[in-house]
């Protein structure tokens, strides 16, 4: 009998009356009304925002508790009482303090009641940046979090790594997850399986102007909700919602250019030839004869400046259009985006398509939904850069490499690969549809129960078309590839995700807040990959399958499930003690069934000692925190145990082979666990004009998951296995104020610096090293990226100058030592791999300046990052073509600085140059191809910067004149971005590098993509 | 209560429901690309198509050492023996020897003796090619993980493995069997007589590396090949496919194309056009391109084409030749090999036997390039190539089994035991100066082997020989 009485109880609960209607306005202690501030009736999902003019009404019954709240303002609390009208004054928050952070689920949360450290950007902030690509928009702006672009191809991808790398797994994507209204969604980059092309990382898919905010959750503390996915931190993205109001309209139009940022210094006197000799259809572009020289007897013999004309300038538009609004029950939001750019690469294009429809609905006090869906369709011909690169080192300096074609289509040249035709004609072009969308549900019985249902899903096609032309047939033609192919790649991903949890809230008395959640997340990802590959066509330029002789396909596909449930309580006692548990199981369709079931938890404490103890007047804000926190990590679907494969040249004849798998996935593998823990320090002063945010943080990622590389005659080459602990920790500053206040003139500083030590704590017994990756360099300059126990990630090893004195074991080139010059007279080579230099920076960090003075807003975004060295093949290249400016000593004697074998100091002459020199003697190749080109120690160095990120100046119209046009704002612009103001570096950008986002070779620039800088106009109209 | 009990059951179900429908949820690890299982027929269609491109890998390494190839650039690595990774080829033949030890395994429980036999044999193939090149390698630790660190096994010690190999697979092929061998094997297309012959030529190949070192049996070797291929039609060789062309028709394609490759060296155009024998060999362009003007131009190894342009001054591998037409095969073992072998085994026991044998040794590799049946017997009639038994030499067959065996791994192993004593062969111009003035003896062993096994992996210099290699 008891229980049946519960359940009425309940259900009396639950049918409980609704109450009457408060309204009121709010309004500025000016008495100006307040639009957009948001109402909410504590404890319950009602809410509501006020309209243009400050009013409201909301549904609540006497003893409830109304939160007026908006962003600069102070939140007020007001309890109802009898009174039908309620009307509220806001103060300005001195503090800003009040700042709301989106955190897992997208739960808003106050920053005051966080122990850990998250940092959020908004949409000016965002936009202001002027980059396409979310992820870069980032740059510079949060501590601990490196972005780096891997080069300047439209749509090229960027990086982001939030406090170092946690995985000693080359292939581990070290990016933390991106969550966009709650719902994880696919940031990936699958580079060509060919040539680098500079391919995009997915949440370039997304619109910035889309965007209302972006916070980073840094430490496992912060993302122990999200599970597996979010072990390396987490981007949450909000999206615009449409207000109640007026309906607003939005358009934002901009047209941008962009040219090279930095070229090598290059000469420009030597020409065709080799050993000084004039050779017009050499293969070597640049160790003949003197270009003056010749030009005396050959007509039109020039040095053509090909590396400024082989680039473009580039030209981007992007235009979009926002409309939104809303009423007491419902609001919409719907945008349209486009996106054009063309590259500073001939023929390199990307652009985005953007659609946008988010709505929301209230139905009740008790029940409300929202839901969105975003749609994007991207892509481009994506050339062929690195291929590009490498062929203007080959082409002859004195041939125009912009006269590449014949009128029958052939290519012309002297002999080598015109790299514009080949960029021109091997094209490799993508498309990608993409859906992502999201459900919401909430339900609130009782002001104490709230039960949330969010379904999410993501689901894009990309569609890849790769072609390299054969021979045309034509007699005498020199073609790209011996037969041609064609490759057709088709790639499905589908990921859906669920999530349901269940929120109660308790205040227990005055002092004690509680709130409990508890939840189920489920995920799945399907992902197809097709492949179709013809080569050599029958008919030349006819490019279908059907059209060649041998056919290849290939398929691969996956699958993996994850299933979790959490709990998450927060207790606050007085408002300066908070108190945040966590605890999760996931369990994982990829870890073997004994071990696929893991639990970890986390603690969080605030402390608001402002709040709780007297402090002097100047001292506005002070907060201390502190979080352990711990989070699993599963693996990649399908890599148990031993497999077979199938190669891809089968069928032949009608049969299929098959082979080993040479990977091998330990059977007994278990997950990984990071165990993390923060201190932090958040303290403002002089009513908030000067705000310092301090943090220092450890954490030690054990039983790793690595394909540890193994002996190709164990049977495998790789074998799957927890094998190591990799350790980071670090130091954040973030440092804030306004310099200048006042009615017309506002500067507003913020800056962050952040340090990361990394260490490789252990691997696996009898595993001396994992290669991370390595880039070919000449006569055996290859530098190699190496994991070794004891050292840092990151480290680059190569040869070096022999050294006079040198330890034996040291695995460190000693560069302080003198070199050891041979009996030729020229410098002697260590051919040891060695440690060179580490490629993570130790430092980076950014400064942004707001400046507003009147209409005029100026926006000044500066980043760097030092304490890092970075392989820059292209000077390999460059010297072993004799194309770069030290190379044009080439005729002088020198004496090489160093000792002899015995030590004595060296005092032999010799001649820097190719062949026989003035003397008569003998030199061969000369120095910079036998010598110089073969030390790796010479191209790996110093790749720090200081950049001028992006920089902006606005103007804003105001009332008066906006009154005589139909617009409510308008808004003009421009910009500037990516200015290199400072780096040791001599080549190209610096921050471009050859392994894409989702690479962790990183070090190594190749010959890749190089950076470009823009300029931009920009016009923002509202009506 | 009994609501409350048939709640609670209800609950209970549920939540068990909701527990096993979790695992199912879950058990979607199975590998939707690759089999957990693979047939024995396809190891065989595998493990035939790379033994044969592994004596391809091999050969292409080779060749530049035995000067039939020259790189047209100066300096190249190849050319000038110089310490080179050649850590594909290291991963293709443990990959094929892991196969082969599945094979072996998987067909032992199957009863299909004569899957095993020829996948001993084939194991004896590319375990002594394997030992050949690199000297002592891991053997007897690799293959079933049993350590991820395997350890060297001598050279020596994996010779008497070979042997024993090639012993049991002959044993196996000539018993009963549950599976036979049919169109999964590339090389005979289950023809287990052939396979048999195989072995046998694979014995004596073996045994006549090791005539310098006490093993040494002329009359074994001699016995061997007795049981050995009776004809060209016996060959071990790999046809190659429209959808997998030759590779070195591939080079020739490329080299045509302009991606040069597949230039012949000077030394061999020498060899054949009658600057360092008398005669002029009609297989010489049977086997590789002129140049415009007609003629047979080699390239010095080392030196590179000088002013040569890229095309048309230089002999070079074409395409539509005995060895480098699309679906050319990649020979494996000949009868004309075998011939040789048994000219060199028998030259101390029974010269005149020596002699025949060498003389047929040249007309098998003549007719296998169809050779006009006038000029191969005008070259026959030639007193420098049929000098008669008394003035025969061994230099004349290690002569004509160089050519005999253009593009093929073996060479390198004559040319070792015979010291690079081919008529007028010299060191290659820019040669490694590590080498000392002298030729290569091995390979170093690959980067990927030196990171991963470390310790284990022997120091070894370029000039130190494998133990048959003994002088």
């Amino acid at each position: 009998m008891k229980n049946t009485f519960l359940v009425c109880a309940f259900l009396l609960f639950l049918f409980k009356s609704y109450g009457q209607d408060i309204t009121g306005v709010v309004t500025d202690v000016s008495g100006t009304p307040l639009p957009g501030v948001t109402i909410l009736v504590e404890g319950t999902i009602t809410g509501t925002t006020t309209d243009f003019d400050g009013n409201y009404a909301i549904a609540a019954s006497s003893g409830n508790v109304l939160r007026f709240s908006f962003l600069g303002m102070k939140s007020q609390s007001v309890t109802v009482g009898t009174a039908k009208v309620i009307n509220v004054t806001m103060e300005e928050d001195s503090e800003q303090l009040g700042e709301v952070i989106v955190t897992a689920f997208g739960i808003s949360q106050e920053k005051k009641a966080l122990g850990y450290a998250a940092q959020s950007i908004d949409a000016e902030a965002i936009t202001s940046t002027k980059q396409t690509n979310l992820v870069s928009a980032l740059q510079g702006q949060v501590a601990g979090v490196q972005i780096t672009n891997s080069g300047g191809a439209p749509g090229q991808s960027a990086r982001i790594v939030i406090r170092g790398i946690n995985s000693l797994d080359p292939q581990a994507d070290n990016q933390p997850l991106f969550v966009v209204d709650g719902v994880p969604i696919d940031n990936s980059t699958v580079e060509s399986s060919g040539t680098p092309r500079g391919l995009t990382n997915r949440a370039a898919d997304i619109n910035p102007a889309d965007v209302e905010s972006m916070s980073i959750l840094k430490g496992a503390a912060a993302t122990a909700l999200y599970g597996v996915r979010a072990a390396n931190g987490a981007v949450i993205i909000t999206t615009k919602k449409g207000q109640k109001g007026q309906i607003r309209v939005n358009l934002n139009s901009s047209i941008g250019f962009e040219d090279l940022n930095r070229l090598p210094k290059l000469q420009d006197q030597f020409g065709q030839g080799f050993s000084g000799e004039y050779d017009p259809t050499s293969f070597w572009p640049s160790w003949g004869a003197p270009i003056s020289e010749i030009a005396k007897t050959v007509p039109g013999h020039k040095y053509q400046d090909n590396w400024n004309r082989a680039f473009d300038t580039g030209m981007q538009t992007d235009n979009s259009l926002s409309i939104s609004g809303g009423g007491d029950k419902a609001t919409f939001y719907g945008s349209f985006g486009n996106f054009d750019q063309e590259g500073i690469i001939p023929f390199s294009t990307w652009g985005r398509t953007t659609a946008k429809l988010s709505g929301s609905v209230t139905m009740s006090e008790k029940f409300n939904f929202s839901a969105s869906v975003n749609y994007s369709n991207s892509g481009g011909n994506r050339v062929p850069h690195d291929r590009y690169m490498e062929r203007m080192m080959y082409w002859s300096e004195t041939t125009d490499v912009r006269d590449y074609i014949n009128p029958d289509g052939t290519m012309k040249t002297y002999g080598n690969t015109n790299p514009v035709y080949d960029a021109r004609f091997s094209t490799y072009e993508d498309d990608v549809n993409r859906m992502i969308g999201n459900l919401n549900l909430n339900y609130a019985p009782t002001d104490w129960l709230m039960l949330s249902y969010r379904v999410g899903t993501d689901f894009f096609s990309d569609s890849r078309t790769e072609v390299t032309p054969g021979p045309k047939g034509i007699d005498g033609e020199q073609a790209l590839s011996s037969t041609g192919y064609l490759e057709e790649t088709r790639i499905n991903s589908m990921d859906i995700t669920s999530n349901f949890y269940i929120t109660l809230s308790k205040k227990f008395s005055d002092d004690w807040d509680t709130t409990l959640r508890i939840g189920n997340d489920i995920f799945e990802r399907k992902y197809d990959r097709t492949t179709l590959r013809g080569e050599d066509f029958v008919i030349p330029g006819f490019y279908n399958v059907n059209n060649t002789k041998q056919v290849f396909a290939s398929q691969g596909s996956s699958i993996r499930r994850l299933v979790g449930f959490y709990g998450d309580l927060m207790v606050s006692y007085k408002n300066y003690l908070y108190l945040n548990i966590t605890g999760r199981n996931d369990l994982s369709s990829t870890l073997p069934k004994d071990n696929n079931s893991f639990f970890y938890p986390s603690f969080n404490l605030g402390y608001v000692f402002s709040d709780h103890l007297t402090t002097p007047d100047w001292f506005t804000f002070g907060k201390l925190r502190a979080s352990w926190a711990q989070v699993g990590k599963d693996t990649n679907p399908h890599v148990l145990g031993a497999t077979f494969v199938s190669p891809s040249v089968y069928p032949l004849d009608g049969q299929v082979g098959f082979s080993r798998n040479d990977a091998f996935g330990d059977p007994a593998l278990k997950p990984e666990l990071t165990t993390s823990m923060e201190f932090g320090a958040q303290l403002a002063f002089f009513e908030n004009r000067l705000n310092l945010d301090v943090t220092y943080y450890k954490s030690n990622a054990e039983d790793q998951i690595i394909p540890v590389p193994v002996s190709d005659v164990t049977g495998f080459s790789s074998y799957i296995t927890n094998a190591g602990e990799i350790e980071n920790k670090g130091l954040e500053f973030v440092l804030g104020g306004d310099v200048v206040k006042g009615p017309d003139f506002n500067w507003k500083v913020s800056a962050n610096v952040s340090i990361n030590d990394n260490k490789v704590k252990s691997i696996r017994e009898g595993i001396d090293e994992i290669v991370v990756g390595s880039q070919s360099g000449y006569d055996g300059s290859r530098v190699t990226m190496k994991l070794i126990e004891g050292e840092a990630y990151g480290n680059l090893y190569g040869t070096s100058y022999a050294r006079y004195g040198g330890d034996p074991n040291s695995i460190f080139v000693e560069s302080e030592l003198p070199i050891i010059i041979g009996e030729d007279g020229f410098p002697k080579r260590n051919l040891n791999q060695l440690i060179i230099g580490n490629a993570v920076p130790k430092w980076i960090g950014g400064l942004r300046n707001e400046l507003s003075y009147k209409n005029f807003d100026l926006n000044v975004m500066m980043d760097f990052r030092a304490g890092m060295k970075q392989y820059n093949q292209f000077d390999n290249f460059l010297s072993a073509f004799g194309k770069n400016e030290y190379t044009a000593v080439r005729n002088d004697y020198k004496v090489f600085d160093g000792v002899l074998e015995d030590g004595t100091p060296n005092t032999k002459e010799v001649w820097l140059g190719q062949g026989e020199s003035p003397d008569g003697k003998d030199y061969g190749a000369g120095f910079w191809r036998n010598t110089y080109r073969g030390i790796s120690e010479n191209f790996v160095y110093d790749a720090s910067y200081i950049k001028l990120r992006s920089v902006s100046l606005a103007y804003n119209f105001n009332d008066k004149i906006l009154d005589r046009t139909p617009f409510s704002s308008l808004r003009i612009s421009v910009a500037a971005n990516n200015i290199i103001l400072y780096s040791p570096w001599d080549g190209f950008d610096p921050e471009s590098f050859s392994a894409g986002a989702g690479g962790n070779a990183i070090g190594f620039t190749g010959l890749g993509f190089p950076g470009t800088q823009s300029y931009f106009m920009t016009l923002n109209v509202g009506f | 209560m009994k609501i409350i009990n048939r709640i609670g059951k209800v609950l209970g179900v549920g939540l068990v429901f909701i527990a096993s429908s979790c695992d199912s949820y879950l058990d979607v690890n199975e590998n939707p690309n690759n089999p957990e299982d693979a047939p024995i027929s396809g190891l065989m269609i595998n493990s035939t198509y790379e033994t044969a491109y592994n004596q391809y890998r091999v050969g292409d390494i080779t060749s530049y050492y035995v000067q039939y190839l020259a790189s047209p650039n100066p300096g190249s690595s190849g050319d000038t023996m110089e310490p080179v990774s050649h850590g594909t080829t290291w991963f293709r033949l443990y990959n094929v020897m892991t196969d082969l030890t599945i094979m072996m395994d998987k067909s032992e429980e199957l009863g299909a003796s004569h899957y095993t036999g020829a996948a001993q044999i084939l194991m004896a193939l590319n375990l002594g090619m394997a030992v050949d090149i690199f000297g002592g390698i891991p053997f007897s630790e690799s293959f079933r993980f049993e350590t991820v660190t395997p350890k060297y096994d001598s050279d020596v010690e994996l010779y008497s493995k070979v042997m024993d190999f090639l012993n049991q697979g002959i044993q196996n092929l000539q018993g009963a069997t549950t599976v036979s061998i049919g169109d999964d094997d590339f090389i005979f297309k289950g023809d287990v007589d052939k396979w048999i012959a195989f072995g046998n030529m694979l014995k004596a190949r073996f045994m006549i590396h090791q005539k310098a070192t006490s093993n040494y049996n002329a009359n074994e070797v001699l016995a061997a090949l007795d049981n050995a291929f009776s004809s060209n039609s016996d060959n071990a060789q790999v046809s190659f496919f429209e959808q997998s062309i030759n590779p070195w028709s591939n080079a020739a394609r490329n080299n045509a194309n302009l991606l040069l490759d597949g230039w012949i060296s000077e030394q061999f155009i020498e060899a054949l056009d009658g600057t360092s024998y008398p005669d002029v060999d009609p297989r010489l362009k049977l086997m590789v391109g002129a140049t415009n003007d007609g003629e047979f131009v080699g390239t010095p190894n080392g030196a590179g084409r000088g002013n040569a342009p890229e095309q048309g001054a230089r002999s070079t591998l074409i395409q539509g030749q005995y060895y480098t037409s699309v679906t050319s095969p990649l020979l494996i073992a000949t009868y004309s090999e075998q011939k040789f072998i048994e000219a060199e085994a028998a030259f101390e026991v029974d010269k005149a036997r020596a002699y025949q044998a060498y003389l047929d040794g040249i007309i098998a590799h003549m007719e296998m390039l169809e050779v006009p049946q006038a000029e191969m017997d005008a070259y026959l009639a030639s007193p420098a190539v049929s000098m008669g038994a008394a003035a025969f030499t061994m230099d004349d067959i290690f002569k004509e089994k160089w050519v005999a065996l253009f593009l093929h791994a073996e060479s390198w192993n004559d040319a070792r035991r015979f010291n690079y004593q081919y008529k007028d062969m010299t060191v290659p111009a820019n040669l490694n100066p590590e080498l000392g003035g002298k030729f290569i003896r091995r390979l170093s062993y690959p980067d990927s082997e030196i990171s991963r096994n470390g310790k284990n992996v022997p120091s070894v210099t370029l000039l130190d020989r494998i133990f048959w290699d003994a002088n």
